[in-house]
């Protein structure tokens, strides 16, 4: 589970809107350069929140991601 | 000779259209009936004339990313900003409306950093952190329309596993007690959070607290138990979504043995509110 890397993504995605927008739009291809697993990149393309909270996502983050945020 | 002149632990979501829309009804009235009850705790705090207010918080993410976490640190500098986050979250977002600076205590914030490190508490240091919800909620309903007394903002990395241990809390308070007693300042301090919420931050388990856990950390601080306290297992406190309580226990260790009094208690639900005060006049 590469927990910081999971993390470092929703970082992004909560501070840097030009990141988000382009992950809104076209999930996969935002997150190419990413080091995910296949599982992590899968939920993050779902947007699966409890699935990237379980693979170490910060509650905190996938609360706060603007337009996003899973409160 | 220094001295804590008052020291107060409270909840720090202090946001009624928050709770109202996660929560219902009941959870709006319940903490306007907090915010009332914090508000005047703050005339009591700035009719004790302190000179600086030191402000013991957590992190939620905005400040510092997975990059470097911080288990405490000081903020230093003259000023200190507002966090301003396009969108942010709803109870960050009700801070828009508060001044976007505040000054910092810079000389008292000095010697707890360089004090530290000279007794082997090694704090890091951030000119430049910015102060999110966990800060302005209470210092906004505490000083009202007052000017905010300077600050000493100290954060403890509540969230990010590993996080510091009670014992280490504490040990952290016990230092910053004895900076301010070595010093010339009447100083508050506060700590915010809590209580239980967020139980082992999943959000599976979103939307429920834990009150025989809170109600038992509760009658530990009004007891003065300070060894029950450091004893607490941050497994413990992770599995309940108690993780910032480790801001309190950096006041209980600056305060120690001075006993909390509950000014108020609620069982939310979602989150159980509170806001004692330590009995240190």
């Amino acid at each position: 589970m590469s927990r910081y890397d999971v993390n470092v993504v929703l970082y992004r995605l909560k501070k840097d809107a030009a990141f988000r927008a382009r992950f809104v739009n076209e999930p996969r291809a935002a997150l190419e350069r990413a080091d995910l697993t296949d599982e992590e990149r899968d939920a993050f393309v779902r947007w699966d929140v409890r699935r990237l909270n379980e693979l170490g996502g910060s509650l905190h983050l996938l609360v706060s991601i603007p337009h996003l945020g899973a409160h | 000779m220094g001295r804590i002149v008052y020291a107060a632990a409270m909840s720090h979501v202090l946001a009624p259209d928050y709770y109202g829309k996660n929560v219902g009804p009941h959870g709006r009235a319940m903490v306007e009936e907090l915010i009332d009850v914090v508000g005047v705790m703050g005339r009591e705090m700035l009719a004790a004339r302190p000179d600086a207010l030191v402000v013991v918080a957590d992190d939620h993410l905005n400040v510092f990313s997975f990059d470097a976490v911080p288990a405490f640190c000081v903020r230093i500098g003259r000023r200190v900003e507002r966090m301003v986050q396009e969108d942010a979250i709803e109870f960050d977002r009700a801070l828009d409306g508060l001044p976007e600076r505040y000054p910092v205590h810079e000389d008292l914030a000095n010697r707890v950093l360089e004090e530290g490190m000279e007794a082997g508490i090694d704090f890091a240091a951030s000119w430049s952190a910015p102060l999110d919800h966990a800060f302005l909620s209470p210092v906004s309903v505490l000083c009202g329309e007052a000017p905010v007394p300077p600050l000493v903002p100290v954060w403890v990395n509540c969230f990010v596993a590993p996080q510091p241990s009670a014992r280490r809390c504490i040990e952290v308070g016990r230092h910053i007690g004895r900076v301010i007693a070595d010093g010339p300042w009447r100083v508050a301090m506060i700590a915010t959070g809590g209580l239980s919420h967020f139980p082992a931050l999943s959000l599976a388990r979103l939307g429920t607290s834990d009150p025989a856990f809170d109600r038992r950390v509760i009658a530990a601080l009004e007891a003065g138990d300070e060894h029950a306290l450091r004893q607490l297992p941050m497994k413990e406190l992770h599995e309940t979504g108690s993780h910032e309580l480790l801001n309190w226990l950096v006041l209980v260790g600056a305060v120690s043995p001075a006993r909390a009094r509950v000014r108020f208690f609620g069982e939310m639900g979602r989150i159980d509110l509170a806001a004692l005060q330590w009995e240190v006049a």
